[in-house]
């Protein structure tokens, strides 16, 4: 596994951690960086590597499992489960939808509006296409 | 639900100027509960009075649910103190001084100090008056973790660490609490260093215990709330007020106990809500210092 999937956790942001954690690994698994039936960090290894209480991390892989991302087996550890094609493009649907909230979100703290960034998409969008 | 750390109506007096009130504080066992405070706040008398060291003149305290400080002896073997100011002897060498320290202690894991000790990078031949602070740092953690104790009490334990040094010690504690159930009560003035770790805060001012809640609660319960035509006499409002400032024809709001439904109240009187925002764990502990010194009238 790529030992930067959780550098970018911020503990100032009002996402709760448990749920940064859990979506770090729900990006890793959409992307490939972590392989259907790879092992998760062990719950002591990853709460000391990035320094957050075990209990929040417990909490993060519980959310998974309860989502079909991965799935814990007695005494080995927790591990990707094999997603389907479906499972991945709804998964894929739910990153995109959340992707967008927080930038809707984002949007309305800093004043911009709609057609700002519905121009800003459009124009941005371009760019990476052409 | 049971208790590692449980106070009721705990009195301290110090001097003329400085006492501790109505102190009741409940940790619950297997937290990470981080006491939060400005200097000269009490944290450290407050810990000195739950392991026994000071006389209240009021209140009744009990650890591991043992009485302080009847059962002392019995709390003690099984907690892991780091004061503010730790003493070891200065012309021991690092070996011998955990072998000092594990004297104390039945359950002392040599093998998990000498891990610890390894990755730490600790040189075991050093005498201890040629440590740097850093290296001491590390040691005192590696001899409380290495007790396996029931309740750890650190008292600014990453106080004057640089921030490499601060990060393996952090690292060292959490590994430890994931191998078990141990409750852990952590002073400090760093906020931000609490914010990723406890699931529990408390936060003393002025000897008085302003507010003890769960970490998420806390860190989502405080909101600053940017409006326009805000009533200047505030009567009865689902949350706290902690403060209020006008700039214009806007006004700014931070307030406690804040859950979306309430955004109603301020279209009831008139007000419209322009920007809920969301404060961080050392804005929201501003705040909240800010308004117990002076309330909002």
């Amino acid at each position: 596994m790529n030992g930067d999937v959780f550098r970018q956790i911020d503990p100032r942001s009002s996402i709760p951690l448990y749920v940064q954690i859990a979506d770090r690994i729900r990006i890793a698994v959409a992307t490939g960086d972590m392989p259907p039936g790879g092992a998760l960090p062990s719950v002591r290894h990853l709460a000391s590597q990035i320094r957050v209480n075990p209990a929040t991390v417990v909490q993060a892989y519980r959310e998974l499992e309860e989502a079909g991302v991965v799935e814990s087996r007695q005494g080995a550890g927790t591990f990707v489960r094999e997603l389907g094609e479906p499972k991945r493009e709804a998964e894929r649907q739910r990153l995109a939808r959340r992707l967008v909230r927080q930038l809707l979100q984002e949007a309305a703290a800093l004043g911009v509006t709609r057609e700002d960034l519905e121009e800003a998409l459009r124009v941005e969008m371009k760019v990476k296409l052409a | 639900m049971s208790y590692a750390i449980e106070t009721f109506d705990l009195a301290y007096r110090a001097g003329k100027h400085f006492e501790i009130r109505d102190l009741a504080l409940k940790v619950r066992e297997g937290s990470i509960y981080g006491f939060l405070g400005p200097n000269g706040s009490g944290k450290t008398t407050t810990i000195r009075l739950l392991l026994g060291m000071l006389k209240p003149v009021r209140g009744t305290i009990s650890v591991l649910g043992r009485k302080v400080p009847d059962e002392m002896a019995r709390i003690m073997a099984q907690t892991g103190y780091v004061p503010e100011r730790p003493h070891l002897y200065p012309y021991l060498t690092l070996e011998q001084a955990v072998r000092y320290h594990a004297a104390f202690y039945e359950g002392f894991d040599m093998a998990y100090a000498g891990e610890m000790r390894r990755t730490f990078g600790l040189p075991l031949d050093q005498k201890l008056s040629h440590l740097s602070k850093g290296e001491m740092g590390k040691l005192h953690m590696l001899l409380v973790l290495a007790q396996r104790p029931k309740l750890l009490v650190l008292d600014e334990p990453t106080d004057g660490l640089d921030p490499v040094v601060r990060r393996d010690v952090l690292s060292a504690l959490l590994d430890f609490c994931s191998q078990g159930s141990a409750t852990v009560f952590i002073s400090s003035h760093l906020v931000h260093e609490l914010e990723r770790i406890c699931d529990w805060v408390g936060v003393l001012d002025n000897g008085r215990l302003v507010v003890e809640l769960p970490m998420q609660s806390f860190k989502n319960g405080i909101k600053r709330i940017r409006l326009s035509g805000a009533p200047s006499l505030v009567g009865d409002t689902p949350f706290v007020v902690l403060q209020r400032e006008t700039t214009g024809a806007e006004q700014v709001w931070v307030v406690r106990g804040w859950q979306p439904p309430m955004a109603q109240w301020f279209q009831g009187v008139g007000a419209s809500v322009r920007e809920v925002v969301d404060l961080d764990l050392e804005e929201g502990f501003v705040e909240l210092l800010r308004s117990s010194r002076a309330p909002v009238s």
